[in-house]
């Protein structure tokens, strides 16, 4: 009898979104542990020619991720990460970005324009993505037409209203994106 | 006016950490293979052990390079070994390496889903798909 165990495959999830939307909180809702927190140096090395802006005279900081994770079968694992909401950030989106199966961008009626570079950032990827209006704070007074508008939504991107704490919606949301997937020419065999 | 001397010093860690991450890596800061992602998933080889359960070839491993051996008994990602150690990313990437260069730690890439290589396949989505159903 062998000893170890055959690792499960594993994807990802990008959950994206500006400062504070609740990109934590979809994470907490959906996943089987509480999120987990991991945190990477940043070092001039690392960061190379990136803009530097905002981290100022320091050589190392750091940046925290926070991912959670769902068994879907004892071969797949498939794992949430919120992404960095500080665009200084952004530059590790590309670590972030291999191997994720798609986005949910994560916004807020009373602020959109928070959103805006995320969605920028998964269309100029080619990453698909679905948006969740988060409504927490019960400030809904927007239809999903304006919305729409607002965000200037390509009209077969998903978009989900609701309250990114409850898990039932957390799992439509990740559902939608899954059929948004499946819906998608394959752009090879 | 406060003479300069007298400025305090803000106190080197002060977080608490009693070693300084790079110091567990004997100052290394790039691993020996650069294939880790967030999600490879590790999971400890099965090994030899001496009469006291303890790996024969553990002698020159460090407390970290065990405790992740220990993790990966159940298959984890680098992520979840990162954030169960404590550790930065990529200080754990270095420990990953040596163990995995050593083949006491099997370490599986993540699958290929990138639309530009065809993008997922319908049977891994909808493997996915009836996972979420059941949440």
């Amino acid at each position: 009898m062998t000893t170890s165990q055959t690792a499960p495959a594993a994807v990802k999830i990008l959950v994206a979104g500006g400062f504070g939307v609740g990109k934590t909180t979809l994470v907490g809702a959906v996943s089987e542990v509480a999120p987990l927190r991991t945190e990477e140096y940043l070092t001039k090395a690392s960061v190379g020619v990136d803009d530097l802006a905002g981290i100022g005279q320091k050589d190392t900081t750091t940046v925290a991720l926070d991912f959670g994770r769902i068994t879907v079968s004892p071969e797949l694992v498939v794992y949430l990460f919120g992404t960095p909401g500080q665009e200084r950030f952004w530059f590790m989106w590309n670590d972030l970005v291999n191997g994720a199966l798609g986005g949910v961008v994560i916004a807020d009626t009373r602020r959109l324009d928070t959103s805006f570079a995320s969605i920028d950032f998964f269309e100029s990827r080619d990453i698909p993505f679905v948006v969740a209006i988060n409504c927490f704070h019960g400030h809904n007074t927007r239809t999903a037409e304006e919305i729409r508008a607002a965000l200037d939504l390509d009209p077969h991107v998903p978009l989900l209203i609701g309250d990114v704490r409850l898990r039932p919606f957390g799992r439509d949301v990740l559902l939608a994106l899954v059929d948004h997937l499946m819906s998608l020419p394959a752009a090879a065999g | 006016m406060t003479p300069y001397w007298d400025e305090e010093e803000p106190e080197e860690d002060a977080a608490g950490t009693m070693v300084r991450p790079y110091t567990i890596t004997h100052g290394r800061t790039a691993p020996e293979r650069d294939d880790f992602s967030l999600i490879t998933v590790l999971t400890t080889a099965g090994e030899p052990l001496d009469e006291h359960g303890v790996p024969l070839r553990a002698g020159r491993l460090q407390p970290e390079h065990r405790m992740i051996l220990d993790r990966c008994r159940r298959p984890a990602a680098v992520a979840e070994v990162a954030a169960g150690l404590d550790l930065p990313v990529s200080v754990t990437k270095i420990l990953l390496a040596d163990l995995v260069g050593q083949g006491l730690l099997l370490a599986r890439a993540p699958l290929t889903v990138a639309r530009a290589s065809g993008g997922a396949d319908m049977g891994l989505l909808a493997a996915v798909r009836d996972g979420l159903r059941r949440l």
